[in-house]
């Protein structure tokens, strides 16, 4: 048995070959996924043991509450640095100081100033074996040295490199201050790098970096090198017992502080890890449908051999082993290359996150056994699976068959098939529904396997809609291409489960691209509205980068005195907990919003908002219960709680939940910027008015001016960035389905051998045989993008409905981008055609005459 | 009987010629001379029947003649176009516009009803057949009522008949039939024959055809005798029975 199997397998090299591509590239997916994440980790483990190499201890204030990457915590006093140096068993302490500075290239551009590595400020540590800064010398420059002076500062290799500033160079840096010029006086490394992963690194002296970057007379955190022969337990019970007296700090380990570190990275790329992951499964699931398709044709076409090994007296578990035996074998095999291809994956995507410039400094790549077990176990598990129904069936082929002509599978749909198809549809459908309406912790979950349920439910009724929707879309192709387009669309119809399996693998891919284009289209359109409806402002200052925002406060009051200026007015945003969940907060100056943006106040007063005032949007009042007059305590980082009272609540649902005045957040935010800074000028927007205030922006390069149309355009823009990369990824899965199409084409015509030679016979051209492939690849294509699109809009409708209260309230179908999506997918189906149909076109006629 | 060759008959005029025709499979020790310098003429308007015993070559000299297959050496000659000459292409284009072939089974297409079938090669050719002569096959091969069937919805003599019609809706120079009515029954077999009988009798088609049938040779104007890659006899105006004796004097 296991050699009529093996000889199969040899017998079909390029079938087995094509099965394998499926599963090949999903297993790679995932394996280059954990490659590449194990890979990042490692060297972010290397970094943070770098860093903390000789830290014994840490001290630092107690977190207020938990956000990555400790902005939920306060900073330190620095009179607590004398208290640590002098304990016993401490041999060095120094305070640890950093911000974000933005430094100027000869160009006048900020660096750093979008979305990739950060701009960083710190304070020069005195204490060489507490720095991960060490100074360099670069050949022809003058001496390197630490800062002494308040305006001399260090900058790391790198950024030294690229900017070409020398030792003596007068560099102007960006901070919380504003504009300054100071002193380059030396060049440093971060540990063997030149950079910090990227990051650029402007180094000031200690009080100057608390001035710029922080808080004078404050320190972020303390660091500890403990005297030789003294362990970090030790050191640290001592620094303990001497500031005891101290509530709200805490002192670690430089082991326990490192692996903090090491963890919070490790969550947030979790994060990322995630998702790469859910695009290997996406890929997987494709793959099992064109497995499952594959298996079902090598099945039908072996009916007779199969029969005859029954009639010659295998039993029928043989024959579902035999056949599972080579599914087991395609999985395996598939497994390893896949394995093989997902590590030069990582390879390939580390590569270009070095090139977008985070630059990844671990010389290797690092395969963790994971990476291993998960190929084989999805490779195998994705394959087998997939084979189960095709082998049982095979089983079922009674010995009889063998001596008849056994027909091709016409059977479309019966009853049982559409009650059962609409069945798990609907079930998939309540799944998505109540993931996206109902809340709770599961949602995502839900959404996700509620979608994958409704793409079952869809392939199970494929079968009963493959025959007339095959019709419709062959009905042009017909009317064009004449009897080739006829014999196209004939073939498309003759078996509709192996169309509409075919066509389902695409569906899938489809169905998430439409959906991505829905909901980009109806996000745009949505922010478009609100800044139509709610934007007052003729002007607004943005920076690229995410986060708090890098605009200096002191931006503010400059444009306040560029000339056709009447209202300026910047908003803050930071992290702050309220009734219980760390959330987003808003900074606006109270007296003037009304006039630059529309908060839709619909209770109490916002522009009396006081300096304890909290305003509340209506969704967040209404779920928290809060009602004008009532007192709410709110949390931050670095002043601890404080009694606000509720005084305004809003509609405006393109805002986060709570608003403060900007008074309020200064106090509470020592290190504020800008996130955002909105500009009415005399007569509107006029060249003049512009003029004036990209003069003004000169000495702040990191903000960028737009008027209402660019904004809107920019918001759009960078909705759009991020769900390009989802469909990018997303492409993947296309790919996988255009594999699948050129196997089941390629398959059929080998069933078809007989009659393809038949009609080379009465003079179909070879050029009329490709057609005849191109175009039924086009049908099942375009199926495929049928299914997907409705699917696809059906999803977005529903997520874009789920998300009205978070600000996306209209719906746009996109029409224009739907129609482009199914051009593609026509023209994927010509490309998936091209080697099936050459196939085709050089049969031989003869001997495909007299097949039997 | 000798294996000289007796004098060709004078064809009326010749449509298609085979002329020194050698036709070589495999090379060495497997090597099979499936045609041996065979010159035959088939002309206009006649019916011509070829007989003789298994792997004396018939099939292969079909498939010469219709630009199925090429020769080893010789020439055929399709009027004055020499076959061996013409690329791939234009041997399709031949088989298209030229020529209509009908095999002993599996000659039409699942998916095409009975009318689509029959006008597939004028389909392929962008063409539309004269609805008079369309009309006049249909009718003459009794598919009226049949013509929106598939082919699994037909009988073996129907889907015959229709790849009769195929092969004549184009008003082709030479119609192949290569043992048509090898898979039907005597009553299925006589009608085809008949048929075949009145499109070159009343239509003036020209028909060559494979058979092993004494019977069906009757229906022929003239029976060409095969053996081993060479045409050994020649017969006019047979009947079935002077057929079947001249079988089995060439049978000794
Ligand atoms: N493709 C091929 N390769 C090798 N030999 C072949 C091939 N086709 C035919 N032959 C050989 O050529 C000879 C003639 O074959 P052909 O099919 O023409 O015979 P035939 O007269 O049609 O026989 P039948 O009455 O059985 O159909 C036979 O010996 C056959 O084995
Ligand atoms: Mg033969």
């Amino acid at each position: 048995m296991w050699k009529v199997t093996i000889k199969g397998i040899l017998a079909h090299k390029i079938r087995f070959l094509l099965t394998g591509v499926a599963v090949i590239l999903g297993v790679s997916f995932i394996a280059g996924t954990l490659v590449l994440t194990a890979t990042i980790n490692k060297t972010f483990d290397g970094l943070f043991t770098n860093i903390y190499a000789n830290t014994d201890a840490a001290v630092r204030q107690k977190a207020q509450f938990n956000v990555a990457f400790g902005a939920g915590r306060g900073r330190l006093d620095d009179s607590v640095i004398p208290v640590v140096r002098t304990t016993s068993g401490v041999s060095e302490a120094a305070g640890i100081i950093q911000g974000l500075a933005q430094l100027i290239d000869k160009k006048n551009e900020a660096l750093n100033k979008g979305q990739g590595a950060p701009a960083l400020g710190f304070a020069w540590i005195k204490e060489r074996d507490l720095s991960s800064f060490h100074l360099t010398n670069v050949k022809g420059e003058k001496e390197s040295r630490a800062p002494v002076a308040p305006n001399e500062i260090v900058i790391d290799k790198h950024t030294a490199d690229k900017t070409k500033y020398k030792v003596g160079d007068t560099i102007p840096v960006l901070t919380k201050n504003g504009r300054a010029n100071y002193q380059l006086v030396g060049i440093a490394k971060f540990g063997n790098a030149d950079s910090l992963l990227g990051a650029t690194a402007v180094i000031f002296t200690h009080d100057t970096a608390a001035k710029v970057l922080g808080q004078p007379g404050k320190v972020d955190e303390i660091l500890v090198k403990a005297d030789s022969g003294v362990s970090q337990a030790q050191v640290v019970r001592n620094i303990k017992k001497s500031l005891a007296g101290r509530k709200n700090v805490e002192v670690l380990t430089g082991a326990q502080i490192t692996k903090e570190n090491q963890n919070d990275i490790k969550t947030a790329l979790g994060f990322f890890n995630t998702f790469l992951l859910v695009f290997g499964v996406i890929a997987l699931l494709v793959g099992s449908f064109i497995i499952f398709n594959t298996f079902s044709i090598i099945v039908a076409q072996r009916s007779r051999e199969m029969a005859l090994l029954r009639a010659i007296g295998a039993k029928s578990g043989q024959v579902v082993r035999s056949v599972l035996f080579e599914a087991a074998l395609v999985g395996v095999v598939a497994s390893v290359i896949g394995f093989v291809a997902g590590v030069l994956l990582a390879v390939l995507l580390k590569g270009l996150l070095a090139a977008l410039g985070v630059d990844i400094p671990a010389s290797g790549i690092t395969i963790p056994t994971n990476a291993l077990v998960w190929s084989f176990i999805v490779g195998m598990g994705v394959t087998v699976i997939a084979a189960v129904f095709p082998a049982i069936r095979a089983s079922r082929i009674p010995p009889i068959a063998a001596l008849q002509q056994v027909g091709a599978d016409q059977s479309a749909g019966s009853w049982k098939r559409i009650v059962a198809g609409l069945l798990v549809t609907g079930i998939g459908i309540a799944f998505l529904l109540s993931g996206l309406f109902g809340g709770g912790g599961n949602a995502l979950q839900s959404v996700g396997f509620g979608a994958f349920v409704i793409f079952i439910g869809i392939a199970v009724l494929g079968p009963t809609i493959a025959r007339p929707i095959s019709a419709v879309l062959g009905w042009p192709i017909r009317r064009v291409k004449g009897i080739t387009g006829l014999l196209a669309e004939e073939n498309a119809k003759r078996n509709p489960k192996r169309t509409s399996a075919t066509a389902a693998a695409l569906m899938i891919g489809v169905a998430l691209v439409a959906l991505i284009t829905v909901f980009g289209a109806s996000a745009s359109a949505s922010v478009n509205a609100t800044i139509d409806k709610s934007m007052k402002a003729d002007y607004i200052i943005t920076t690229e980068g995410f986060g708090n925002g890098t605009l200096p406060r002191t931006l503010e009051p400059q444009l306040r005195k560029t000339p056709g200026v009447t209202l300026v007015s910047g908003v803050q945003s930071g992290f702050v907990k309220i009734k219980g969940s760390v959330t987003n907060a808003l900074g606006v100056d109270p007296k003037v919003v009304g006039s630059l943006f529309d908060l839709e106040v619909s209770q109490g007063d916002l522009q009396a908002l006081q300096l304890d005032g909290l305003a509340v949007s209506k969704t967040k009042a209404d779920d928290e219960n809060l009602k004008v007059g009532q007192k709410v305590t709110v949390q931050f980082a670095q002043t601890g709680r404080r009694i606000f009272t509720v005084q305004a609540i809003y509609d405006q649902t393109a805002v986060p939940s709570y608003v403060i005045s900007s008074a309020a957040f200064k106090q509470n935010f020592p290190d504020v910027f800008d996130a955002q800074i909105y500009l009415k000028t005399e007569g509107g927007p006029t060249p003049q008015n512009r003029a004036a205030i990209e003069k003004t922006m000169k000495t702040y390069p990191s903000g960028k001016v737009q008027d209402q149309a660019q904004f809107k355009a920019a918001q759009s823009k960078q909705i759009n960035q991020l769900l390009n990369l989802v469909k990018a990824l997303l492409l993947f899965a296309i790919f996988i389905a255009l594999f699948g199409i050129a196997n089941t084409l390629g398959l059929s015509i080998i069933e078809r051998t007989r009659e393809l030679g038949l009609m080379r016979a009465v003079g179909m051209t070879r050029r009329q045989v490709r057609s005849l492939v191109r175009w039924e690849a086009v049908i099942i294509a375009l199926l495929g993008a049928f299914l997907g699109i409705v699917i696809g809009v059906g999803f977005g409708w529903a997520l874009v409905k789920a998300l009205s209260s978070q600000g996306i309230k209209v719906f746009e179908a996109a029409p224009d981008q739907l129609i482009l999506i199914f051009v593609f997918a026509a023209i994927f189906g010509v490309v998936a055609a091209i080697w099936p149909a050459r196939k085709a076109s050089k049969l031989d006629v003869l001997q495909s005459i007299s097949t039997e | 009987m000798t294996a000289s060759a007796p004098p060709p008959a004078p064809p009326l005029s010749a449509i298609a010629r085979a002329v020194n025709v050698s036709k070589i499979y495999g090379s060495g020790e497997a090597e099979v001379r499936a045609l041996d310098n065979i010159s035959v003429e088939f002309g206009t308007s006649q019916f011509t029947a070829i007989m003789g015993p298994s792997g004396s070559g018939k099939s292969t000299l079909l498939h010469c003649l219709a630009g199925l297959d090429r020769v080893t050496s010789g020439q055929i000659y399709l009027g004055d176009i020499d076959l061996s000459g013409c690329s791939e292409k234009e041997l399709t284009l031949i088989r298209r516009d030229r020529i209509g072939f009908v095999f002993q089974a599996y000659n039409l297409i699942p998916t095409l009803n009975a009318a689509e079938n029959i006008t597939l090669p004028m389909a392929l050719a962008g063409k539309k057949p004269e609805p008079a002569w369309y009309e006049q096959i249909v009718r003459t091969v009794r598919l009226a009522d049949r013509l929106k069937h598939r082919p699994n919805e037909l009988s073996g003599g129907q889907q015959q008949r229709v790849a009769v019609a195929r092969a004549l809706v184009s008003r082709p120079d030479l119609m192949f039939a290569d043992e048509p009515t090898g898979n039907l029954d005597s009553k299925s077999g006589a009608e085809i024959l008949s048929f075949m009988q009145g499109a070159v009798r009343d239509l003036h088609q020209t028909i060559v055809m494979v058979t092993h049938d004494p019977n069906a040779a009757g229906y022929a104007d003239r029976v060409v005798f095969l053996a081993d890659g060479k045409i050994v006899d020649e017969m006019l105006q047979p009947t079935a029975d002077s057929v079947l004796d001249r079988m089995k004097s060439l049978g000794e």
